[in-house]
């Protein structure tokens, strides 16, 4: 099967910015999950990730933004969602996630809205 | 320079051999044109438009164990073949031969004078006179018994992966049972029904339901989803489907229930590679004043049941704000309360049915989505569990392969008094 997702990294100074492009599924999450743990953050810092081009996400990809959560909570950084699709934004009211996660109209707004934190 | 084919007997390279060398070494390739045909790594043989044999060279004489006189304008070629090879010969490769004038790399089996078989491949060419008519038949022969040989192993080892993937399905398709209930436990007064649509026969998926009886006359039933496929999903939707049997025995309330999977899940699967689930537990008490079932439900991020109303009306039944379970430390959890009247029906379900491609066939990227699923209950209402699960089965059906992860339905309904009365 063709990789139907694939995914941008830039670096800000609020911190890291993740674009995700395509499909996020049971066929592309293990990959994203699998490259987390590379992702360097620091404590205060702020983890976007954009999904204003994910035209799909199923339960197993919902566990690729958990794993993110985690790998930024774990790193004492912060992780808001930005540009997150309708059809995505539907399956979080389903599963109660847009009560987790801050959600921005765009990785721009989120990056905006980041506010150093002393120590 | 060509002469590098045929160094074999050499040894005479050219940049150390002085002129007497070289000299001795086209000597050899000069002479070699008859010692070529004779003794080459191959076979040759030469018939006659009809098959007659007119010449053979050594290799394939030594090959076989003949006689240049035992073969020649004696035998024909299809004679050294195995009955199998002849029958081929007559039916396909001499046709071809004629008609294309060349045939090449066919596969058959030669008799040599002690019986043994030797497999080979056979190609041969037409050779024409100057007015393009057939004059005989040039054909060459490879000893094939390593690539034979090779063959068989090779089919071999495919037969062994062959076995063990059917090993792997049978294991899969046990597992898959032990995940569901082997029949759903029979409720007076209510006509239940389920269906495990299973989209892969090498993964376990994760979904799961069951209804059970608790105490003093209630019920509880649950219909789930765990995040993923296979033996990892799988040891999930075990834990999962025992924890809730055994929290509502404990505490069946709905909130409690779920509750309690949370904390379990909770426990065993976070950070790199977190399981969760989504999952609706219901509570179901008979209503012995309005008749019907009275039914708690409580969700944990799971997509909303399905009301298919006696009077042909239907709806979803929200349960906003239910957060997924077993990666949240308090997951929130919503319940509604329905009341099931006689000639209700309500229809649970896993989102590899919305989800499911509706064009699969045909390479379409649409999904079959919530809004043609609420249509199908409005097009279905009124109905039975029965009548549900197998329309269900029917959509199913026409998604084929597009439906790409497991689906679970259950539907209970109540039973209209002297329903076989209503026509």
């Amino acid at each position: 099967m063709t990789k139907r997702l694939s995914l941008h990294t830039r670096t800000t100074p609020a911190g890291p910015v993740i674009e995700l492009v395509g499909e996020l599924d049971h066929h592309t999450a293990p990959e994203i999950r699998a490259a987390l743990p590379a992702l360097s953050l620091n404590p205060g810092q702020q983890l976007v990730l954009d999904l204003g081009t994910l035209t799909f996400c199923d339960s197993t990809g919902i566990t690729v933004l958990i794993a993110a959560r985690n790998h930024a909570l774990a790193a004492e950084a912060s992780i808001v969602l930005a540009a997150v699709p309708d059809r995505v934004s539907r399956i979080f009211r389903i599963v109660g996630l847009e009560q987790v996660f801050l959600i921005y109209l765009t990785a721009q707004d989120a990056e905006a809205a980041w506010r150093p934190t002393a120590g | 320079m060509s002469k590098t084919n045929d160094e074999e007997h050499g040894g005479a390279r050219e940049d150390e051999g002085p002129v007497d060398d070289r000299a001795q070494f086209s000597a050899l390739l000069e002479d070699s044109a008859e010692d070529l045909y004779e003794h080459a790594p191959c076979g040759y043989l030469s018939t006659q438009l009809d098959g007659r044999i007119a010449k053979v060279n050594t290799t394939l004489l030594d090959w076989l164990g003949y006689q240049p006189e035992d073969l020649v304008g004696r035998k024909y070629f299809s004679e050294l073949l195995t009955v199998g090879g002849r029958l081929y010969h007559e039916t396909h490769f001499a046709p071809m031969l004629r008609m294309h004038g060349e045939i090449s790399g066919i596969a058959l089996e030669l008799k040599a004078t002690d019986g043994s078989r030797l497999p080979v491949l056979v190609t041969s060419t037409v050779k024409k006179g100057g007015g393009g008519q057939p004059l005989l038949i040039r054909t060459t022969i490879f000893d094939a018994r390593d690539r034979r040989a090779y063959e068989t192993e090779l089919l071999r080892a495919r037969q062994a992966a062959d076995r063990e993937r059917d090993r792997l399905q049978a294991l899969t398709t046990t597992l898959q049972k032990t995940l569901l209930p082997p029949t759903l436990a029979n409720v007076p007064g209510l006509d239940v029904c389920a269906h495990y649509h299973v989209a892969s026969v090498d993964e376990v998926g994760g979904d799961f339901y069951d209804l059970f009886p608790l105490a003093a006359g209630t019920w509880g039933m649950f219909l789930g989803d765990v995040c993923g496929k296979g033996v990892a999903a799988a040891a999930v939707t075990s834990l999962a489907r025992y924890t809730l049997r055994a929290a509502a025995v404990y505490h069946p309330d709905p909130v409690a229930v779920l509750g309690n999977l949370n904390t379990v899940l909770n426990h065993e699967y976070n950070g790199a590679d977190p399981r969760f689930c989504t999952v609706v537990f219901g509570l179901l008490t008979p209503d012995r004043v309005h008749g019907g079932f009275q039914i708690t439900l409580a969700s944990g991020g799971h997509p909303p049941a399905l009301l298919m109303r006696a009077d042909g009306t239907a709806d979803i039944l929200p349960t906003p704000g239910g957060q997924l379970i077993g990666v949240l430390p308090d997951a929130h959890i919503s319940t509604t309360t329905v009341h099931l009247a006689p000639g209700d029906t309500l229809l649970l379900h896993t989102d590899g049915l919305t989800e499911a491609h509706t064009n699969a066939a045909i390479g379409g990227g649409e999904r079959y989505g919530d809004d043609a699923f609420l249509d199908f209950g409005r097009a279905l209402a009124p109905t039975t569990a029965t009548g549900t699960i197998s329309a269900v089965r029917g959509l199913l059906d026409t998604f084929g392969t597009g439906v790409d992860d497991d689906t679970a339905v259950l539907a209970i309904h109540v039973p209209r008094p002297h329903s076989d009365e209503q026509q």
